[in-house]
């Protein structure tokens, strides 16, 4: 018997890896953050998404962030600034 | 099993070899060819000839928050077909892909489709038996082809990097297999990439780049540098790729030797390759490669317009203006890449043959930094 050993990440925990929060129980009254990734069109998909949330949920606001760069994570200042306002951040990339 | 820690470790329990091989594939661990079973005394082996505990993290990438361990690293090591003898270059080579600079994440995942270049340099070439002569880039040498495979199986199953999941690459290239080479440093004419790069003579390194597919420069017909160099100037200022980002150039030894033969730096190879390396802004808007996104850009933005009569704007223009072409457009030179620094050279292939290679790097953007790192002893 042999045992082949796993390559992947997905066993693995890691310090400091942060886990997903969890998913709010509803958004009415929620402010709901737009965070797009870097790419010159996706602010215009997460527009039309907060819309679509903004017709079917009583959201409160909708605060939008953009990054400048698709390749590097968020800022500490703007994840700062979407923890202190939102109850739900939408992410989305549009090349 | 436990490890010589005596941590259990995760895996598959098989009975033989084939079985091994076919396990990995179902598992959806390897990069489509077959891939050695690592199996825990192939793994140990591999960890125990790099300077690092199983614990140390050898690449982080901060985007999805992915910490790949020396062991990781040492499981698909070992499934690339790395000698452990190899490690410490397999951890150097991460460790460069890792630089928070290098913005992996962007060329991991874009559909610009990049492949992780690896060019060694320094007395691990010989020692591991890195190849720079003939077929370069091509099969038929153990440490080039399973190194550079490892920094694949590493990006599949440490970062998840999966085709059309992940791994958004429209087409790819082959380079993207396995891209690693060494620097032929004894037929180039100048000093090895390293020292350039301000390493020590006799450090061994790895440089890093986040390649699109290589073009071939072909000239049997002169020895004289600038006509030669006219043709590879020509190649970079291809409209397909012309970009603000970096290009490598790695020079047949023949070629290298007319430079050498004229008495050519690398520094005026340089900077003549960036000065002759240009499209008009009018060539660029005809084809559509100025996008009014770029307008507000301001580096794009400088990029575009250093050249040109009317200056850099200091506004972004109307988007309109991304077609409409003026007469001094037809005259504004758009250089590919910023300036000199952005090309890097280097010298390998065959003895016999004028066949030499430009790779512009991913990305219609500025795109990511080379960056070199030692190889730890």
């Amino acid at each position: 018997m042999t045992r082949i050993l796993d390559p992947t990440l997905r066993t693995v925990r890691v310090a400091g890896v942060v886990p997903l929060a969890p998913r709010p129980p509803r958004l009415a009254g929620a402010s709901i953050g737009l965070l797009a990734n870097g790419k010159s069109n996706a602010m215009t998909l997460l527009d039309r998404v907060a819309q679509i949330l903004g017709e079917r949920h009583a959201i409160e606001e909708v605060v939008r962030v953009a990054k400048t760069n698709a390749s590097v994570p968020v800022t500490e200042e703007e994840a700062e600034a979407l923890l202190k306002r939102c109850g739900a951040v939408v992410t989305a990339i549009g090349d | 099993m436990a490890s010589a820690m005596g941590r259990e470790r995760e895996g598959v329990d098989l009975d033989d070899a084939w079985q091994a091989i076919e396990a990995c594939y179902e598992q959806g661990w390897t990069d489509g060819l077959p891939a050695v079973p690592p199996t825990e005394a192939l793994v140990e082996r591999m960890l125990a000839a790099g300077p690092w505990a199983e614990d140390d993290v050898l690449l982080f990438e901060p985007a999805r928050d992915r910490a790949v361990t020396a062991y990781k690293a040492a499981v698909n090591a070992v499934m690339a077909g790395c000698r452990p003898e190899y490690f410490p270059v397999v951890g150097a080579a991460l460790a460069a892909i890792g630089d928070p600079t290098f913005e992996l994440h962007g060329p991991a995942t874009s559909t610009g489709g990049a492949a992780l270049m690896v060019i060694v340099n320094g007395p691990v070439r010989q020692r591991l038996g890195f190849h720079s002569k003939a077929n370069l880039f091509g099969p038929g040498f153990r440490a080039n082809a399973t190194i550079g495979r490892t920094l694949r199986l590493v990006l599949l199953n440490c970062l998840d990097c999966r085709p059309g999941v992940l791994d958004k690459s429209t087409q790819g290239w082959p380079g993207k297999y396995s891209l690693c080479f060494a620097e032929d440093e004894e037929a180039s004419p100048w000093e090895p990439l390293s020292v350039a790069r301000g390493f020590r003579p006799g450090q061994s390194t790895v440089t890093v780049f986040a390649a699109e597919s290589g073009h071939n420069v072909l000239s049997h017909g002169t020895a004289r540098p600038e006509r030669l160099l006219a043709l590879f100037a020509d190649t970079m200022a291809g409209l397909g790729s012309l970009s603000p980002g970096r290009s490598v150039v790695v020079f047949a030894p023949e070629h290298a030797g007319h430079l050498a033969g004229e008495g050519w730096s690398r520094a005026r190879t340089q900077a003549w390759l960036y000065e002759h390396a240009w499209r008009s802004l009018a060539d660029l808007k005809r084809t559509g490669k100025v996008e009014p996104a770029f307008f507000s850009n301001p580096r794009l933005l400088e990029w575009l317009y250093r050249h040109h009569a009317a200056g850099v704007p200091s506004t972004p223009p109307d988007p309109a203006t991304a077609e409409r072409i003026t007469a001094e457009d037809a005259e504004a030179r758009v250089h590919r890449g910023l300036g000199p620094d952005d090309i890097l050279l280097c010298v390998g292939g065959g003895e016999a043959g004028g066949h030499s290679a430009f790779f512009p790097s991913w990305s219609r953007g500025r795109s990511v930094p080379f960056i070199t790192k030692e190889v730890p002893s």
